[in-house]
């Protein structure tokens, strides 16, 4: 899915940046509230890993923005702080969920699956269609029982067609949940990851709809 | 409203009060002296000159009788026209003191030996002499001085008894208007003693006397003052907690990214050291924070507010930390509104819970339980712990016989927290209605 990062610390950052490109997402960092409201009105993030102290401002003020303005995508905070005051009222401006600084990054990446799913409407991490199931929060897929290996970038390309079993995504909206800004996108990688996908899951299950794009078979 | 008995120090209401009164009364009297005298003064004068008219009146009269009787032997009584209590009498005498004429009580002994002319005040009587046929016959007119002080009585009493109510009167009075003008001491007394430590909101100073105002300012700028230093300290601690914690993160982080991406194991083994290093200093710094946070102000918030939510949310987060911490069970009966700070709420019982998870049966559940009346209490399973060593716990860094990791500050938290908010935080080992276990029982202030 495609990520925005919020973080002005340069090493946690970058960690944090390469963890969740590492697990198939897209995801794109900037440093203050200013790049990230830009971000936000130019991209459709499926989540927002939001700081609370950035240096132009709080990090609530901009998620009250978001939430007053009809915006509901999930955002998780991060905090460096130890009050739960802050994280009640983080919850209360419409936060998703919080991690604590330091947390360690299987935790991060189980939140932003948590939420992702939660948002999605489908709390349960395991989706079964056919003879395929699913299993979102240990991020493997197993065939007629059998586990099937998938490459990261495969996976975040069917977390996106699993949020919405059914409906048609473009080749364009698949390109943004894969890949970040100024990322050079070749412009049959979407096909390629398809038709591998569709040797490992069985050809009839992606369905692709000409000039429109593709979906998954319920 | 807590009223205060002011004990031995000096009361400005009754001070003035009684001050006043005196003041009032001391005057009224030294008017009613003052009066008194002149009026005395007055009544003497009239009766002089009544004395000495009557004497001028008479002494004609009398120079005529006696010259008319060509000297008579003896001295004559005037006959009196019915009986009467005479003020005045007189005496009629030569030059050498025979008595020529008398009025009908007149008693010569209560007359000096020599007559004299003008005025005289024997011991009994004052006495008016006048002269006539070229000084041979004196006449002189006496009166009792008895007369002129019961006169001088009776003025005195018209003059006195109206005060006798108007004194209690004006005292009361004196006292009522005290009272009224101290009310708005009073108020303010009570405004500032309404102000517990986590209220500091300013003092309506409208409306006071000019006198008072500044002090009420001046209270409110002190208070204003602690509430800066006040935020100042607590958002310090927030900041350092902030500054420390993001690059235990970063490094952890990326220690964790190493791990991952490294094919050596040996590197990745050495990852696991520093990440269990870390993860060790975040805690132990964190309790840092907490202890400082523990130890500075800030524990006592402006507003009361219900504290139930807070403990849910923490008990939450408890669960979602750990799979093993769904031995937690936090039944919330009653409600927990008070003056404690939250955010010092929450770490007081994050300290409470992590000390049972720590310490207590591995297996056993944990009970949080909040009964009606403001009491929060913790309570695990395990082995008894002895009374010396429940009061080693409370020490800092006293970790009791346990093999569980942990800096041992928890609990010392836990009680600097309780004593600066003004919650009582009790430990006792076996468990309330238990054979074994441990409790901790946290009464929180109102």
């Amino acid at each position: 899915m495609r990520v925005l990062l919020v973080e002005d610390d340069r090493l946690l950052g970058d960690a944090v940046h390469e963890h969740i490109a590492d697990e198939g997402h897209a995801i794109d960092w900037v440093e203050g509230i200013a790049d990230a409201e830009a971000a936000i009105h130019s991209t459709p993030y499926d989540l927002v890993l939001l700081d609370l102290m950035l240096p132009d401002g709080p990090g609530l003020g901009l998620l009250r923005r978001l939430r007053s303005g009809g915006d509901v995508t999930p955002v998780i905070i991060l905090t460096a702080r130890d009050q739960i005051s802050d994280r009640i009222a983080g919850l209360n401006s419409g936060a998703d969920d919080y991690l604590v600084k330091p947390f360690n990054l299987s935790e991060l990446s189980a939140r932003l699956a948590a939420v992702s799913r939660r948002y999605a409407g489908n709390p349960n991490p395991l989706v079964t269609l056919g003879d395929i199931e699913f299993d979102l929060a240990g991020r493997c897929v197993y065939r007629s029982g059998r586990p099937v290996e998938v490459t990261a970038r495969e996976w975040a390309l069917l977390e996106g067609l699993l949020q919405h079993p059914g409906t048609l995504l473009s080749k364009t909206q698949l390109e943004e949940r894969l890949y970040p800004f100024g990322a050079e996108v070749e412009s049959n990688t979407i096909e390629v990851h398809i038709s591998r996908l569709r040797k490992k899951l069985g050809h009839d299950r992606i369905e692709t709809v000409r000039g429109m794009g593709y979906r998954l078979k319920r | 409203m807590m009223q205060r008995i002011w004990t031995g120090a000096p009361s400005l209401q009754r001070r003035l009060s009684l001050g006043l009164a005196i003041g009032v009364t001391a005057m009224w009297l030294a008017a009613a002296v003052a009066a008194g005298l002149v009026i005395r003064e007055e009544l003497d004068e009239a009766y002089d000159s009544a004395l000495q008219e009557t004497a001028q009146r008479l002494l004609p009269l009398a120079v005529l009788d006696i010259v008319e009787r060509s000297a008579g032997a003896g001295g004559r009584r005037v006959t009196p026209i019915g009986e009467h209590k005479e003020f005045l009498t007189y005496l009629v005498r030569d030059s050498k003191g025979r008595i020529l004429m008398q009025s009908h009580d007149a008693v010569p002994a209560d007359f000096p030996d020599t007559p004299a002319h003008g005025f005289r005040t024997t011991k009994t009587h004052r006495i008016y002499g006048e002269k006539a046929v070229s000084g041979t016959i004196i006449m002189e007119v006496a009166e009792t001085l008895e007369h002129r002080r019961e006169a001088a009585i009776e003025a005195a009493g018209t003059l006195f008894l109206p005060l006798l109510g108007l004194i209690p009167a004006s005292l009361f009075g004196v006292w009522w208007f005290v009272r009224i003008s101290i009310r708005p001491i009073r108020s303010l007394r009570g405004a500032i003693e309404a102000r517990g430590e986590g209220d500091l909101s300013p003092i309506a100073a409208s409306g006071l006397p000019a006198e008072i105002e500044p002090i009420a300012d001046a209270v409110n700028r002190l208070m204003e003052r602690l509430r800066r230093a006040l935020e100042a300290e607590r958002s310090f601690t927030a900041n350092s907690a902030h500054e420390l914690r993001t690059p235990i993160a970063a490094a952890l982080a990326h220690t964790q990214r190493l791990i991952a991406v490294s094919k050596d194991e040996a590197v990745r083994e050495r990852g696991r050291h520093i990440e269990a290093g870390l993860t060790r200093l975040s805690s132990l710094s964190e309790k840092l924070m907490q202890l400082a946070r523990a130890e500075g102000a800030g524990l006592i918030a402006e507003a009361e507010q219900d504290l139930t939510t807070v403990l849910e949310h923490l008990v939450e987060e408890f669960r979602r930390a750990e799979p093993e911490n769904a031995r937690l069970r936090l039944t919330a009966a009653g409600s927990l509104v008070s003056h404690m700070d939250a955010d010092a709420f929450a770490i007081l019982l994050r300290n409470l819970i992590e000390n049972a998870l720590k310490h207590g049966d591995p297996e056993g559940v944990i009970e949080i339980d909040v009964s009606s009346d403001n009491v929060v209490r913790v309570v695990n399973g395990g082995a008894v712990v002895g009374t010396d060593e429940l009061k080693r716990l409370r020490g800092r860094f006293e970790r009791g016989a346990t093999r569980a990791k942990g800096a041992g500050l928890g609990l010392a938290i836990a009680q600097a927290i309780a004593a600066g908010s003004g919650a009582e935080l009790t430990l006792s080992s076996p468990a309330t209605g238990r054979e074994d276990g441990f409790e901790a029982k946290l009464r929180l202030p109102e």
